[in-house]
């Protein structure tokens, strides 16, 4: 007898089955029950079907919401029917729920491969050195740099920065856009950055709180880029007078996630144009964001200035999503569902933040040769510890100042040969925040295996700074100043 | 809730706005002084919050409790504080940048919510307090201390932008006629939701010519003047299509059968749960299966 309208009944497999019932509620003729027993496999209770009174309606299978849950039954005979199910021990090749990039393997192209397009360096006529404040100084770095992108909120005291790009860029064929915000503003940035050009941001303390996201994601994504932080004083709302309280966040706290970036320390408005230059350089070597670190003070005030012998011509990246044939392989991307992928990845991460605590760090020492009081101090801090060091050795005190350039990495090289250079020397870190640059010190001796030498601290908040003659009375008395125990 | 006789001077607080003298916004506060006197509640129960920005400085020059929040969160915080107390006024003040450029995704969450709120921004199309950059009010092509060739953005228009997402009160004002501006304050405030007052409040130093006082003196016009119907949406919608090209005062919209309040549908769905259950009970629900 020949069978034509058979409607086949439905078979489980119970290793796809997650127990959601929904083929019970279907089924006219109740033949399918919950079950009792866990699948060893699953974790989970597949249903049991009990076929005696079934019609073949398949109201079940349509109501399966898994693939394979339940499927036709083969017919006798039959080789297949219906979804070709795959059995609990399949190749895991033939599973079409899988990472799609893995699905077709490594993908094949004939467009032409991209490479370095390297930048230029080209010469700078020699000028008479510039009067100018601290963020015209970090603008013209930039500018120097090849930056010709920029995008910002106004926040005091970081605006002027800013400014003097929108008026400027448009110039050079460049352009500033003013964001809506600072989440905005650091995600153009992603945006420029994954194109593979130079771009920067001028902001303040309450803004880089809100730019931390953005800087993880391109962290994430290996993107370059500068973020230029005039510290305020903190927390909330705070002032607008400098403090250097982001320190922790700069070093320790970029958003969420496994991220570090070149944090750079200017101390004079020649620094301001020299680091911000030098960021770019450093963003694109290690395609990470590097931040500036500058204080309020440094951002207003105004110094002399002296360009510098070239400026760059900014070349494109091999890896730059830039939009042409040989760029059209390029993913920029910071999401890695595969859990094995995102460890591997972030072992890469921890390999190029390895390779610049190698490589990348920066510190000016001054008199420590023979020093028996080492002042540890950065930023506007470092200057008036400067002027407490020659107090102190006109006062027959050998007093030296170690100013750590980089905050992240911290200098912690140089710390170690003057430490082993002048095993009894005291240390007094002077600084304009609740010993958050004391922090990075005692970390970095740690992880170097150093024993600390005494450490002494001078710390001043709220937008007021350590003074000169505050620092020499410190020294002289062997006394903190405002630290109290157990901040860190 | 007490209602007590108040003059403008009990709102008043001993703090010397830092304004520079002219403001704009000196008006407002005059203005809001009277309106808050004419609603009688006691300055001990206005929560009044602000964002950052010259105009979000308000609060402490009133006597109601005040809070000058994160720049561009004075509505989240309102909501925050409505629902905790909402049997207390609250106020909201801000600036244009404040509540259309970093505080602009939560209007209209604010606006669909639905909370009694009354939200007031001083809209002077520049960013005053940081020394004259663009705000998202600023007209196509103004020259700003950011956009030093003229502006390439078209501005937010706030009256358009509140009503289409179904305020049940949006109005306009301008300091320039104080008492005008006292009033629909106070028709503001006694509306029973979200309302929205956008004050024309000239900066004086670093606003356009067009913007001040004298020119909103001239040229403001009265909505009752042109024979607008406040509760003809639609016919709101196309006079605030005319935001920066004519200064119309007075209520634009105004819904005639206010819907309840988020606070007021929170409370209804607590009483709809009964009577608490007591903790052991909730307990139970949760753990039973889990022994």
């Amino acid at each position: 007898m020949a069978r034509l309208d058979l409607r086949p009944r439905p078979a489980l497999q119970p290793e796809y089955c997650k127990g959601c019932l929904r083929c019970v509620d279907a089924c006219p003729k109740d033949c399918i029950t919950q079950a009792g027993d866990l699948n060893a496999t699953t974790g989970v209770r597949p249903v049991v079907l009990h076929l005696d009174d079934c019609n073949g309606c398949q109201l079940c299978i349509q109501a399966c919401p898994e693939p394979y849950g339940l499927v036709p039954q083969k017919a006798p005979g039959e080789t297949a029917s219906g979804a070709k199910a795959p059995t609990a021990a399949h190749d895991p090749g033939e599973f079409e729920l899988e990472d799609p990039t893995h699905l077709f393997g490594a993908k094949t192209s004939t467009l032409p491969a991209p490479v370095d397009l390297p930048g230029l360096a080209l010469a700078l006529p020699t000028t008479e050195p510039l009067m100018l404040k601290g963020t015209y100084a970090a603008a013209l770095g930039a500018l120097l740099a090849g930056c010709r992108h920029v995008f910002g909120y106004p926040i005091t005291p970081s605006t002027e920065g800013a400014e003097l790009m929108a008026k400027v860029l448009p110039h050079l064929g460049g352009s500033f856009v003013q964001a809506v915000s600072e989440v905005a503003a650091i995600n153009m940035m992603y945006g420029c950055a994954g194109a593979g050009l130079p771009c920067m941001t001028f902001t303040s303390s309450p803004g880089f709180s809100l730019m931390l996201e953005g800087i993880s994601y391109m962290i994430g994504a290996e993107l370059p880029g500068v973020v230029m932080n005039v510290m305020r004083g903190g927390p909330g709302l705070g002032n607008i007078a400098p403090e250097q309280a982001d320190i922790k966040l700069m070093t320790r706290g970029l958003g969420h996630g496994n991220t570090h970036a070149i944090v750079l320390a200017p101390s004079t408005p020649q620094e301001m144009l020299d680091l911000s230059r030098l960021a770019f350089e450093l963003a694109f070597a290690y395609r990470n964001p590097v931040i500036i670190a500058a204080d309020g003070y440094l951002g207003q005030m105004a110094g002399v200035v002296r360009l510098p012998a070239t400026l760059t011509r900014p070349g494109l990246p091999a890896w730059a999503v830039w939009g042409d044939r040989a760029h059209r392989m390029n993913l920029v991307c910071s999401i890695q569902l595969s859990d094995t992928d995102l460890e591997a990845h972030n072992h890469h991460l921890n390999d190029k933040y390895a390779d610049i605590t190698k490589k990348e760090q920066r510190a000016e020492t001054w008199l420590c040769d023979d020093a028996e009081v080492l002042l540890v101090a950065c930023n506007t801090p470092a200057r008036m510890a400067k002027g407490a060091v020659m107090d102190l050795r006109e006062a027959g005190v050998a007093a030296g100042l170690v100013r750590p350039i980089t905050l992240w990495p911290f200098p912690i090289d140089e710390m170690r040969a003057i430490l082993t250079k002048r095993p009894r020397a005291r240390v007094v870190v002077v600084e304009a925040s609740p010993g958050q640059l004391e922090d990075e010190l005692r970390l970095a001796l740690s992880h170097a295996g150093l024993a600390p030498p005494p450490i002494q601290s001078v710390r001043r908040m709220g937008g007021v700074l350590p003074q000169r003659g505050e620092i020499v009375a410190a020294v002289l008395a062997g006394q903190d100043v405002a630290a109290s125990g157990g901040v860190a | 809730m007490t209602t007590v006789a108040l003059g403008p001077k009990d709102f008043k607080s001993e703090l010397k706005p830092i304004w520079c003298p002219g403001c704009g916004d000196f008006g407002v506060l005059q203005a809001l002084y009277r309106a808050l006197s004419g609603i009688g509640r006691a300055p001990h129960e206005i929560a009044f919050v602000s964002g950052i920005g010259c105009s979000s400085r308000i609060p402490g020059y009133t006597t109601a409790y005040g809070f000058n929040t994160v720049h561009g969160r004075a509505l989240p915080i309102a909501q925050g504080i409505k629902l905790a107390r909402p049997e207390l006024l609250v106020l909201v003040a801000g600036g244009d940048g404040d509540g259309f450029s970093i505080g602009g995704g939560h209007v209209a969450h604010a606006v669909r919510r639905n909370f009694d709120l009354t939200y007031l921004v001083m809209d002077n199309q520049i960013y005053g307090l940081t020394k004259g950059q663009l705000s998202p009010t600023s007209p196509h092509g103004l020259e700003t201390a950011t956009s030093p060739y003229g502006s390439l953005e078209d501005p937010v228009n706030p009256l358009a932008y509140v009503l289409s997402y179904g305020a049940g009160f949006v109005a306009q004002g301008t300091p320039a006629d104080m008492p005008g501006l006292a009033k629909i304050v106070e028709e503001a405030i006694r509306y029973p939701g979200f309302a929205f007052v956008n004050i024309q409040s000239p900066c004086v130093t670093y606003g356009q010519e067009v913007q001040q006082m004298k020119v909103h003196k001239a040229t403001m016009k009265t909505l009752a003047s042109v024979g607008h119907d406040q509760t003809d949406r639609i016919a709101a919608m196309r006079l605030a299509q005319d935001y920066g090209k004519a200064l119309y005062t007075g209520v634009f919209y105004r819904n005639p059968e206010p819907p309840p309040t988020f606070e007021a549908l929170v409370r209804e769905r607590q009483t709809a749960q009964g009577e608490r259950p007591a903790r052991e009970k909730i307990l139970d629900r949760y753990l039973q299966r889990a022994t």
